[in-house]
């Protein structure tokens, strides 16, 4: 009876240490998880850098939008922009795309722009405050919201062609 | 030695960088103490196992602000800390909760130190019983391999009751007694 006790502990314990161990390979200890998802995008209210204007995301209401959170000195930010140009363009009666920058100044931003092309609606995150109430843990990172309202999902890397494709059709569905 | 400097001075002139920002004022004192202890407690998500409270990046400066604002609004301790957890999960705890799963954490190295005890333990205990009936002794009785006593007439010690059915002691125990 003894033998079968000490058993069924050896077993549930070692039971425990590979479902901990499982769960957690494959995993990456460092990536900070995420858990908006599925819930309404919060709401701002901040500067537009061209006009100077203030706009809030309820303006965009009844559209899907690509939300981009980025900065001017960011590498991997400069690499994806043109991807960013390009989808504006793309799906520009279908998508709102929307790129909001902290983490920097307006100065650096709107030089940037001028070289880079300027197809999106840039707004300026002055405090982070709009990044915090995301949740961004980083740049560059876009979130593709549904027309409902709704964050479908964020992509926290470097956008591509085939990415932003690919988002952009679940979120116009 | 001049051109690599200059060349790397050059470098950094026209790279990117990210411009220092400055957080909002502290709140009174009472406030700003509650606003660093919540501090301490929050994962900064873009440093190593720091508190956003000891970070010096400008991210966590903008989530301590969040964390001010928030004490400036009367919200509690729990709302505070549900807040950045409903966004960046527990995760975001410098010490897990615990409640549910996490339970496990903070009972599961007891728990498993108790079972390592008992089971060394256990085993000892039949080690030493199994040594017991091997060689038919205790530790208080004379070794079996010592030399016979002095006297010739002294009788060998009584085998324990333990050895009785042992027939090959049994033997033994008749041969010495002829």
């Amino acid at each position: 009876m003894r033998r079968y006790v000490i058993v069924g502990i050896a077993l549930a314990t070692i039971s425990l240490l590979v479902w901990v161990i499982t769960g957690a390979f494959g995993k990456d200890p460092h990536a900070v998880p995420f858990m908006l998802n599925g819930k309404p995008a919060p709401n701002f209210t901040i500067k537009r850098l061209d006009t100077g204007e203030q706009v809030s995301l309820q303006q965009f209401a009844g559209k899907p939008v690509v939300l981009n959170f980025w900065a001017t000195w960011c590498g991997p930010c400069a690499s994806e922009h043109p991807v960013l140009e390009w989808g504006a363009k793309r799906w520009k009666d279908q998508v709102t795309f929307l790129g909001i920058v902290f983490e920097d100044s307006e100065d650096n931003t709107k030089q940037f722009l001028a070289r880079n092309g300027w197809s999106l609606t840039q707004l300026f995150d002055a405090k982070s405050t709009v990044a915090v109430d995301y949740g961004v843990a980083g740049v560059p990172e876009t979130y593709f919201i549904t027309r409902d309202g709704k964050i479908l999902f964020k992509y926290a890397a470097p956008l591509d062609q085939m990415t932003l494709a690919k988002g952009i059709s679940e979120i116009i569905k | 030695m001049t051109a690599p400097l200059a060349l790397l001075l050059v470098t950094l002139a026209q790279s990117g960088y990210a411009p220092t920002r400055m957080g909002l004022a502290p709140l009174e004192q009472q406030q700003e103490e509650r606003v660093q202890r919540l501090g301490k407690q929050l994962r900064c998500p873009v440093c190593q196992g720091v508190s956003i409270a000891d970070s010096p990046s400008s991210m966590a400066r903008a989530q301590l602000d969040k964390v001010r604002e928030l004490v400036k609004e009367g919200k509690s301790d729990q709302e505070i800390y549900d807040f950045f957890v409903s966004r960046y999960g527990e995760w975001i705890l410098m010490e897990p909760t615990k409640a549910g799963l996490n339970a496990v954490l903070w009972v599961g190295p007891v728990l498993l130190l108790l079972f390592g005890i008992s089971v060394v333990v256990l085993l000892s205990r039949r080690q030493r019983g199994a040594v017991d009936v091997t060689f038919g002794t205790t530790a208080a009785e004379p070794n079996p391999s010592a030399p016979p006593p002095a006297h010739a007439d002294a009788k060998p010690a009584p085998a324990p009751a333990m050895a009785d059915d042992d027939p090959f002691l049994a033997q033994v125990r008749a041969d010495l007694e002829k």
